[in-house]
């Protein structure tokens, strides 16, 4: 890339950021709006810094319930469609089930985990409700990679008079692999937010929602400290997977 | 150039002097498409841009249609600036892929230009019939693109293309993507149209029978950079159809064209670059 | 073809209810011989608890629809719950009516404008990534500022998950027009918003539905999210939350609030084919 295509890349977002914090603080100076109504950007930079052990400390909780929750529903996800590419009639089950629960908006079983394994004292409902979610994005894009292979490629295998398991191993799963990583790059941020959500429903009272929900009646810097400490989650989660997605996008380019 | 046919009208349809387009100036990736290009075209002629790839017969034809703009030198079209006679729609186009678009019906892609320039509905009506027939295909109006075969799409591009009385007919290998078949037949009902409307027609495609076939003159062009190393007029007498193709004459001409493209394969250097 | 696509709908509804009768069974098989109290796996208490008050029969989960239902006086569990979910659909539709304006109207601007796109469009993915339902009570303090009603918390919200997939769909849809049909254009010399109406728009219909049926979800998620969040919105969201808290009376309620509330992403979902199968019933299939 050219010195001038990574200032253009770089610059018009930075310019666009810049302004509307900018915008945004002269609007509260201008027309003087109280924090409790709308904090401006400095305001909320102070009460982050203000509080940052506390935003640590919930930011790390709810991080740690997104991931293991989602390193777990990587694992039943992967496993689930390796399970349904050799029985068709599980995938002819679970298919229609992934797509309904698709639709439906999922997180309202979190007070009926909560019910069911105590959830007062535990974090476990919520890890169960991302593990969930990041199940069904997983096992829909695994099961399309492991099923999406050329028909080229099964012809030849068959020539080979190679096994089903064979074919598994040499030519399904090397061209779910990159599925895979999409999967994850998608599910990595529904994980954080799955996480985030589930901590409204009550529980435990720890983690970041739980931080936003007592600041309801408070002043609104102390809501956005933990909204950065969400975003910054999130991003974190983001970043981390896409950047693996796009290592093994290279590798195989390479390669 | 060569004075084929007899000079009706004093305007040229089309005249291309100096032209030359340069993709990418200043960069790794330039490319010199056309280098100082002269063409004519006469109204009532059809001529046949043909060369290897990367010698710029489409830029040529995007210049004319002024879809491009020359990097140097000068496109008029009907003794106007080619821009203008984009404004004024003295042309229409057909492309390889037909270009229809799939949400509307064959009679409303061919109304669609009408529409544009502001038609009534009801002299758009009477002309989008005509054109059905016209192409022969009075009663497939209320098709889907989808419902119709790859050579009556290419029928409706071409009425579209002609719907509005242009004189001038540009096309892209509107051909190119039709069974052997199917394509000489459209090659006679192409020549059909053309007699019936008067129409001049700039065609490019790299098919040497076809261009033959077409064409009044074939203009033979050679990549890298992209320029016209020939020009064959191709005078086979009497009205054209397809015991044409059976004559000695027809594979004369065809041997000549061939014969001309290999020498501007010789003297060009062949740089393997997409000519779009 | 019609037929075939019902016939395929036939065989994708009777293949679920297929699965969620072995759910069921599953679900009544875990129950006769799980523990009572639940459990712990490696110090991890996972292993539900079976008795009646969190895991009731599946029978008593359908029996509860008919059954008075716990704070609304002798009104029934089904009436009440429609009222929620009614309540909770009408704020999910005005919030995908505002997601779709904001979404389609800064697809277009990015379209037009290249600059805006690189400007915007990097925010746009990291407003994805974070739980941008943290921004309720912000939202809600806005809104009773302006002095607006307060469902219009709920459709905000609901707008802010919802506008993301329309945006990027119809983006892409706009941008993959192909070149001929835009060089066509050209050659008739129309202008920019011409080409938009007549060629970028219809032509981006099939990006855009995966995108509206996304949102559709979404919006049902947002507002649901929201009703738990703030309070004082009662719908389906709230329905769940409440009856979860009662749960020792009438242990039911709940599932048959979730119940309701599966059911309302799936008409939303429904709908959204419903306009799908409308809006492409010309074109061929091999364009979906």
């Amino acid at each position: 890339m050219t010195a001038s295509g990574v200032v253009k890349r770089v610059g018009s977002p930075l310019l666009f950021g810049v302004a509307f914090l900018g915008v945004w603080e002269l609007i509260v100076m201008a027309f003087d709006i109280a924090p409790f109504t709308l904090p401006a950007p400095s305001a909320i930079w102070s009460a982050f810094i203000e509080r940052f052990d506390q935003v640590l400390e919930e930011t790390l909780v709810t991080g740690k319930n997104a991931l293991i929750g989602f390193l777990l529903g990587i694992v039943f996800g992967v496993l689930m469609s390796l399970l349904t590419v050799r029985f068709v009639g599980v995938e002819s089950l679970l298919t229609p089930l992934a797509v309904a629960v698709n639709a439906i908006p999922i997180v309202v079983i979190v007070p009926i985990l909560n019910n069911m394994l105590f959830g007062t004292t535990s974090q476990v409902p919520r890890r169960l409700m991302v593990m969930l979610i990041v199940f069904f994005v997983v096992f829909i894009n695994v099961s399309k990679g492991l099923r999406q292979v050329s028909a080229t490629h099964l012809e030849l295998m068959r020539s080979y008079a190679a096994t089903p398991w064979e074919i598994l191993l040499k030519v399904r799963a090397p061209n779910a692999v990159g599925y895979l990583f999409t999967a994850m790059r998608i599910a990595a941020p529904l994980a954080v937010i799955t996480a985030f959500v589930a901590e409204y429903f009550g529980g435990v009272q720890s983690g970041l929602a739980t931080g936003v929900r007592n600041s309801l009646n408070g002043s609104k810097d102390v809501t956005w400290a933990y909204v950065i400490g969400a975003s910054v989650l999130g991003l974190t989660f983001y970043l981390v997977s896409s950047g693996l997605e796009r290592l093994h996008g290279g590798k195989q380019n390479s390669g | 150039m060569t004075e084929t046919s007899e000079p009706i009208d004093v305007t040229r349809a089309v005249e291309v002097i100096g032209a030359s387009m340069v993709f990418n100036d200043g960069t790794p990736a330039r490319v010199a498409a056309l280098n100082d290009v002269d063409l004519v075209v006469e109204t009532g002629d059809f001529v046949s841009l043909i060369g290897p790839s990367g010698c710029g017969k489409s830029t040529l034809l995007r210049l004319i249609a002024n879809l491009l703009d020359p990097t140097a030198g000068d496109v008029r079209v009907n003794g106007k600036p080619a821009a203008q006679a984009r404004l004024d729609q003295d042309y229409g186009m057909a492309f390889q892929k037909s270009g229809l678009f799939e949400w509307r019906t064959a009679a409303k892609n061919i109304e669609l230009p009408l529409e544009l320039k502001g038609w009534d509905k009801r002299l758009r009506a009477e002309r989008v019939g005509e054109m059905l027939d016209l192409v022969k295909l009075p009663d497939r109006g209320s098709n889907m693109p989808w419902e119709l075969s790859g050579g009556q799409q290419q029928r409706i591009a071409i009425a579209r293309a002609l719907a509005s009385h242009p004189p001038l007919l540009l096309m892209d290998e509107p051909f190119g993507a039709l069974d052997e078949m199917t394509r000489e037949h459209m090659q006679s009902e192409l020549l059909q149209i053309c007699a019936a409307t008067h129409t001049t027609v700039v065609f490019v495609t790299h098919s040497i029978p076809e261009a033959v076939y077409l064409s009044d003159r074939v203009v033979v062009m050679s990549a890298g950079p992209g320029r016209i190393t020939d020009t064959i007029d191709v005078e086979l007498g009497g009205t054209r159809n397809e015991d044409t193709r059976e004559k000695d004459a027809f594979y004369g001409k065809i041997t000549e064209v061939r014969e001309a493209l290999r020498g501007s394969e010789m003297t060009g250097e062949a740089r393997g670059i997409e000519d779009r | 073809m019609r037929v075939g696509l019902a016939e395929r709908a036939l065989r994708r509804t009777a293949l679920l209810l297929a699965a969620l009768g072995l759910a069921a069974v599953a679900w009544e098989v875990y129950k006769a011989i799980g523990p009572e109290q639940g459990g712990d796996i490696f110090g991890w208490r996972i292993i539900p608890k079976t008795n009646d008050r969190v895991m009731p029969h599946v029978w008593e989960m359908f029996a509860e629809f008919g059954r008075p239902a716990i704070g609304s006086g002798d009104q029934q569990v089904w009436s009440v719950l429609l009222g929620y979910s009614w309540f909770t659909l009408r704020m999910a539709f005005a919030g995908l009516a505002l997601g779709a304006a904001i979404g389609v109207g800064l697809a277009v601007l990015m379209a037009r404008l290249r600059i805006v796109e690189r400007g915007l469009l990097p925010y746009l993915v990291i407003s994805q990534t974070i739980p941008l339902i943290a921004l309720a009570p912000q939202v809600t303090v806005i809104r009773g500022t302006l002095g607006l009603p307060q469902w219009t918390s709920a459709a905000t919200l609901a707008a802010f998950l919802s506008f993301f997939p329309i945006t990027v769909s119809t983006l892409r849809g706009l941008q993959s027009v192909p070149k001929a049909s835009l060089e066509l254009m050209d050659s008739y010399a129309a202008g920019w918003w011409t080409t938009l109406v007549k060629v970028r728009f219809p032509s981006a219909v099939p990006y855009m539905i995966p995108g509206f049926k996304l949102a559709a979800t979404a919006s049902v998620i947002g507002v649901i999210v929201t009703e738990i969040t703030l309070g004082g919105l009662r719908g389906v969201g709230f329905a769940t939350i409440d009856y979860s808290q009662k749960v020792t009376s009438q242990p039911a309620s709940v599932y048959a609030a979730v119940f309701a509330a599966a059911a309302l992403g799936l008409i939303m979902f429904g709908l959204v084919v419903l306009s799908e199968s409308f809006v492409m019933r010309k074109r061929s299939r091999e364009t979906t």
